[in-house]
C-alpha cells in the first residue's frame, strides 16, 4: 500500500488510533493483493474490539443515493465521484478537471453543492446524496430540467448535469434568485460550448420569473425584410 | 442608450425552417441520462495511462519495469522509447485494472529524466525564426507611393480546445466485433484509424458516439490515447478504457497555434490603402506545419498585396490541430484592428472605413444594423475618454466558405406514423440530430413528436465528420431528399387508394389535404403500409436542387468597459450578425452563434498557454489556472439569424468565433486611445498600453461621423 491508503479522518484521537492500525496492517497490505473477501477480513480483524474503522484495504460500505443505498468497494482514497461514476454507474457527474475547478462533477451532500472530485466517499457515508439523476428523470423531469431544454441551455452536454445541480441547489436556497444571483451562484460551472446566456434564462423562468427578453420595435427588418 | 432593447426573439421569428423545436436530446442532457463516451465505465475493464515526459525537452534515464509490473492491479507496461521533445510527449503506456492501479503503477515506474534545453516559443528568437522572402517589389512601390507608411506588430497565443469530455475512447469486446465508445467529432474516422491497433478488419469494427462531450477541431484522429487503448485491447481481448486527464488534453490533444505577425501599410490620408505586406510566423511545437493564419482575409481591399510570406516555427511544445475556423480569428484580430489603427490615424469612423473597404453587399447591410443595435452613435471618438471606467465599441467580421462533402440521410416510415431519421455523422453539441429531424419534419408536414433521430453510430449511413462547418450543409441536402421520398411514397398510396392526384396533395401539421379537404390523417394514412418502408436520400458532396443558394457572412460589434486603474476588461454587450444560409432550427443556432462569440471572448481576455521558457513545461495545464470564460464573465449577446432569402442551408459553427476577439480588441483601443496588439488583452497589457502616448494621428481633420461616412 502506498501513502494514499492513509486513513482520513476528522478528529485527532480518531487519526492516531487509524495510524496505529494502519502501521500494523502494513505487513499484511504489502504482500495483499487485495479481493474483496481477504479485504473483509484483514479490515474484521483489526476492527475486532475497537470502534467501527472502515480502512485502509478496500472494504465494502454504502452510499444513499437520490433514495437508494448503493453498495461498492471503497479505499479510502476513493472520491465521490470515483464511487458514483466507477463503482455505482451514476454517471451524470462527470470528472472533467478533478479538482474543482470546473463544476462538471457538481452533487448535492445533505443538499448543499459539492464538487464530488474534491470529497471523500468514506466522508459521504450516511449522508444524503443527490445526482442530477435524482433531480429528475427523461420521464418525470423537473421543471429546471424542462426549461433548461426549452431554453436550449446547453450544446455539448456535458457540463450540464453539474449546471443542473448547482442551478438546483441554488433554487432551494433561494427560490426567486435574480440575474447576478444566478451568475455567482454558477461561477463554479464551467461551460465550454459557451451557453451561459440560455442557461439564466432557464433558471429565471425555472423559478417563476421572465426570461431576459426585452421588448422590441423593430422585429423581422433586422435583416432586410419589411416587418 | 438612446437605442431600444429589442426581444431576441422576435429578432429571429420567422427566419428558420423550425423557429420553435427543441433540442431533441435536450432532456436526456438535463437529467443525466446521456451516455458520453467517458461514461460507458465496466467494473472489470482495464485502464490505460500514457507514460509522459515531463519537461520541454528530456532524455529517460531509467524506469523501473519490473516494479510497476509487480504493483497490484498493473497488467501491463509498453515502453517504446526514451526521449521526450515537448511536456507530455509519450514514450509508453500502462495498463491497469483499476484506477488506483495505473496511479500507483506510475509511481511505482519512477521513470528518471535528464531535463535537456529547448525552446518554448515564437517570439524569442529571431533566428530561429529564418528569413522570410524578399518583399515583392510591386507591394513595396505600392507601400512607398502612398501618403503615409505604417507598420505594427501582433501577436496570438497558444489557445486550447478544452473540451470538457477529455479525448479517448472505450473499447469492448463483442463476440467477433469491437464496440469503440469514442469522443470524436468523425464517427467513421475512428472506425477506419482504430482497426489498426485492434487487430480488426474495418467490418468487425462498430463506432458509438452518440454523445460526444465538445469537439471543436482536436478530435478528428484518435490520437495517441487512442491508439494505445487499441493495442491494449488487442494484447487482452478486455474492454479497455483509454481516456486522457485534465493535464493530457492540455498538453498532448492540439492547440490554437500561436501567431505573430509583422505588418507594413501604405496608406492615403482618406484611408485608402494602396499596399500592404503581412509576415506570419505560426507557432507550431513539433509539428512541421499547422501555423497558418488567414491575413489577409480577402474581405478587405488592401491594394497590392505582399502576403504570401508565411513562416512554421518549431518548438518544444504539443503541436497545433485545427480548432474552431483555423487560422481565422488570429487573422482577423491583425486585419481588423489594423484597420481600426488607419482609420485612426487618418480621423476616421472605423466602420465608415471598414465600409469603404468591404464590397460584400450583404456586410454593408449587416453594418447598418449592427451599429443600431450595439447603439454605436454613443462612440466617444478615439482616446477622447478620461476617468477610470472608459466604454468602447469595435467591429469585427467573418466570412466562410462553401465546403461539402458526401452525406447519405436515410428515413424510416413506420406503420404507426413514427418517423424514424437514421445517420452514422456525429453531434458534437452543434444540434445535428434535431437538425435532421426538424428538417425532416417540417418537410414532410408532420409535426417534430413524430420523429426520432438515431444518430452517432457507424452502423447508420455514412456522413462527413464535423469540420470545416460542412456537416450541416452536406447532411441537410441528402435530408430533403430522403423526407421527399418518404412523402411521395405515402401521399402515392393514398392518392391510389382514394382515386386522387397525387401531386394535389398536401401535408399540413400531420393531415394530408387535397385542396382545403382533408383527407386523411398522417398516422391513418401510414396505417395501410404493411411494414416499414425505408427510403434513403443522398448528396454527392457537390450539387443538387436542394444544394440551393446561400453564403455564411457575419459582423459583430462589441461594447467594452475599461478599468483603467486594474487594466480589466469588461465585455458588456456582443451583437453577432450571422448569415449561415437557410437557417434550420432557430434555438439550436442561435446557441451555436453565441457559443462562438464566448469563446471568441474567452479567447480575446483570458485564454493563454504558458511555457516555462526554462523547463519548457507548461505552467498551466489545467482549469484552474488555464482560464476560460465563466458565468460572471459573459457578455449580453444578442444573435441575429440574418436570412435575406437564401434557400441553401450554409456553415455556421465556425464563423462566429471569428470577429468577436477582433471586435472586442478594436473596442479595447476605442476606449483607451492605444492599441493592444498582443492578445489576450490582459490587464498587465492594458496597463503598459495605457503608459504609452496616445496613438499617432497623422492627418489632421476633425472625425466625421457615422452618418457623413454612410452618405459618402
Amino acid at each position: 500500500m502506498t501513502k494514499d491508503s492513509s486513513p482520513h479522518s476528522g478528529s485527532p484521537r480518531k487519526q492516531d488510533v487509524s495510524r496505529r492500525l494502519f502501521l500494523q496492517t502494513i505487513g499484511i497490505s504489502a504482500a495483499t493483493v487485495a479481493t474483496e473477501g481477504q479485504a473483509a477480513n484483514a479490515n474484521a480483524a483489526l476492527n475486532a474490539g475497537g470502534p467501527a474503522i472502515i480502512g485502509p484495504l478496500p472494504a465494502r460500505t454504502s452510499l444513499k443515493v437520490n433514495g437508494q443505498k448503493l453498495d461498492y468497494i471503497a479505499e479510502p482514497a476513493t472520491t465521490l465521484l470515483e464511487a458514483l461514476r466507477e463503482q455505482c454507474n451514476i454517471t451524470g457527474p462527470k470528472e472533467v478537471c478533478d479538482r474543482a475547478a470546473c463544476g462538471g462533477c457538481t452533487v448535492l451532500v445533505d443538499d448543499r453543492p459539492v464538487t464530488s472530485c474534491m470529497m471523500l466517499a468514506l466522508d459521504a457515508t450516511g449522508r444524503k446524496i443527490t445526482t442530477v439523476e435524482g433531480i429528475g428523470t427523461i420521464d418525470d423531469p423537473d421543471p429546471l430540467q424542462i426549461a433548461m431544454a426549452e431554453f436550449d441551455a446547453m450544446q455539448c452536454g456535458f457540463c450540464t448535469p453539474g449546471v443542473v445541480t448547482s442551478a438546483k441547489a441554488l433554487l432551494a436556497t433561494n427560490p426567486q434568485p435574480n440575474l447576478d444571483e444566478i451568475r455567482a451562484a454558477l461561477s463554479g460551472n464551467l461551460c465550454r460550448c459557451g451557453t451561459y446566456p440560455n442557461i439564466f434564462n432557464a433558471v429565471l423562468v425555472a423559478s417563476g420569473q421572465a426570461p431576459v427578453v426585452e421588448p422590441t420595435d423593430r422585429g423581422r427588418s433586422v435583416s432586410g425584410e419589411q416587418a | 442608450m438612446t437605442h431600444q432593447p429589442r426581444d431576441l426573439r422576435a429578432i429571429n421569428a420567422g427566419q428558420s425552417v423550425a423557429d420553435h423545436a427543441t433540442r431533441l436530446d435536450g432532456l436526456a442532457k438535463a437529467t443525466g441520462a446521456a451516455r458520453f463516451g467517458r461514461d460507458q465505465i465496466k467494473k472489470d475493464m482495464l485502464w490505460v495511462r500514457l507514460i509522459r515526459c515531463p519537461w520541454g525537452r528530456a532524455k529517460l534515464d531509467s524506469l523501473d519495469r519490473d516494479a510497476a509490473l509487480a504493483t497490484p492491479g498493473v497488467v501491463e507496461v509498453v515502453v517504446s522509447g526514451d526521449d521526450g521533445d515537448y511536456h507530455g510527449d509519450s514514450i509508453g503506456y500502462l495498463v491497469a485494472r483499476n484506477r488506483r492501479g495505473l496511479e500507483r503503477g506510475l509511481r511505482a515506474l519512477n521513470a528518471k529524466w535528464t531535463r535537456l534545453d529547448c525552446q518554448t516559443g515564437i517570439l524569442d528568437d529571431e533566428q530561429a525564426r529564418g528569413p522570410m522572402d524578399a518583399p515583392s517589389e510591386a507591394a513595396a512601390k505600392a507601400i512607398d507611393a502612398a501618403d503615409f507608411s505604417f507598420e505594427a506588430r501582433y501577436s496570438t497565443p497558444v489557445q486550447t480546445h478544452s473540451s470538457l469530455e477529455t479525448h479517448g475512447l472505450m473499447i469492448e469486446p463483442d463476440g467477433e466485433n469491437s464496440i469503440v465508445h469514442a469522443s470524436t467529432q468523425g464517427t467513421f474516422v475512428v472506425a477506419d484509424q482504430i482497426g489498426r491497433f485492434l487487430g480488426k478488419r474495418r467490418s468487425k469494427i462498430v463506432v458509438d458516439c452518440e454523445y460526444v462531450g465538445g469537439g471543436f477541431g482536436s478530435k478528428f484522429q484518435i490520437g495517441k490515447e487512442g491508439a494505445a487503448g487499441g493495442l491494449a485491447a488487442k494484447s487482452s481481448g478486455e474492454a479497455v478504457y483509454s481516456f486522457c486527464d485534465r493535464e493530457e488534453e492540455h498538453l498532448d490533444t492540439g492547440n490554437r497555434p500561436s501567431l505573430l505577425c509583422k505588418v507594413n501599410v501604405g496608406h492615403d490620408a482618406d484611408g485608402t490603402i494602396r499596399g500592404a505586406r503581412f509576415e506570419t510566423f505560426g507557432g507550431t511545437g513539433v509539428s512541421r506545419r499547422g501555423g497558418g493564419a488567414r491575413v489577409p482575409s480577402g474581405r478587405f481591399e488592401f491594394g497590392t498585396l505582399d502576403a504570401r510570406n508565411h513562416r512554421d516555427v518549431q518548438f518544444n511544445a504539443g503541436g497545433p490541430r485545427a480548432m474552431r475556423a483555423p487560422g481565422c480569428p488570429q487573422g482577423a484580430f491583425v486585419e481588423e484592428l489594423l484597420i481600426d489603427e488607419i482609420a485612426h490615424r487618418c480621423g476616421l469612423d472605423p466602420l465608415g472605413l471598414r465600409r469603404r473597404l468591404d464590397d460584400s453587399d450583404r456586410r454593408q447591410r449587416m453594418y447598418a444594423v449592427a451599429a443600431d443595435l450595439i447603439g454605436w452613435e454613443n462612440r466617444a471618438d478615439t482616446g477622447s475618454q478620461s476617468g477610470t471606467m472608459r466604454t468602447g465599441y469595435g467591429i469585427g467580421t467573418c466570412d466562410w466558405g462553401k465546403g461539402r462533402a458526401p452525406a447519405k440521410i436515410e428515413v424510416v416510415v413506420h406503420p404507426d406514423g413514427h418517423l424514424e431519421v437514421r445517420t452514422g455523422t456525429q453531434d458534437i453539441g452543434t444540434g445535428q440530430r434535431t437538425a435532421m429531424g426538424a428538417l425532416v419534419a417540417a418537410r414532410i408536414g408532420v409535426p417534430l413528436a413524430n420523429i426520432s433521430v438515431a444518430i452517432g453510430d457507424s452502423r447508420l449511413p455514412a456522413g462527413p465528420a464535423s469540420g470545416g462547418s460542412v456537416c450541416t450543409p452536406s447532411t441537410a441536402p441528402a435530408a430533403m431528399a430522403a423526407a421527399d421520398l418518404a412523402r411521395e411514397r405515402i401521399l402515392e398510396g393514398v392518392a391510389e387508394r382514394d382515386k386522387l392526384d397525387a401531386t394535389k396533395l398536401t401535408i399540413d401539421d400531420g393531415v394530408i389535404m387535397e385542396g382545403g379537404r382533408k383527407v386523411v390523417r398522417w398516422e391513418d394514412a401510414c396505417r395501410r403500409l404493411s411494414e416499414p418502408v425505408s427510403v434513403t436520400g443522398e448528396f454527392d458532396g457537390r450539387a443538387s436542387a436542394y444544394w440551393g443558394e446561400g453564403s455564411s457572412e457575419g459582423v459583430q460589434a462589441a461594447r467594452v468597459e475599461v478599468d483603467c486603474e486594474t487594466g480589466q476588461v469588461f465585455v458588456r454587450e456582443v451583437i453577432a450578425i450571422q448569415s449561415c444560409g437557410l437557417p434550420l432550427v432557430r434555438k439550436t443556432a442561435e446557441s451555436q452563434i453565441m457559443g462562438g462569440v464566448i469563446q471568441g471572448t474567452s479567447y480575446a481576455l483570458f485564454e493563454e498557454q504558458v511555457l516555462d521558457p526554462t523547463t519548457g513545461a507548461v505552467l498551466n495545464a489545467n482549469l484552474e489556472s488555464y482560464k476560460i470564460l465563466g458565468s460572471e464573465d459573459c457578455p449580453k449577446i444578442i444573435p441575429v439569424l440574418w436570412r435575406d432569402d437564401q434557400t441553401g442551408v450554409r456553415a455556421l459553427g465556425e464563423p462566429p468565433v471569428v470577429p468577436t476577439a477582433a471586435a472586442i480588441a478594436n473596442a479595447v483601443f476605442n476606449a483607451i486611445g492605444r492599441p493592444v496588439r498582443d492578445l489576450p488583452l490582459r490587464p498587465d497589457r492594458v496597463l503598459a498600453a495605457l503608459a504609452e502616448p496616445m496613438a499617432e494621428r497623422v492627418v489632421a481633420v476633425a472625425p466625421r461621423t457615422t452618418e457623413q461616412e454612410n452618405r459618402a
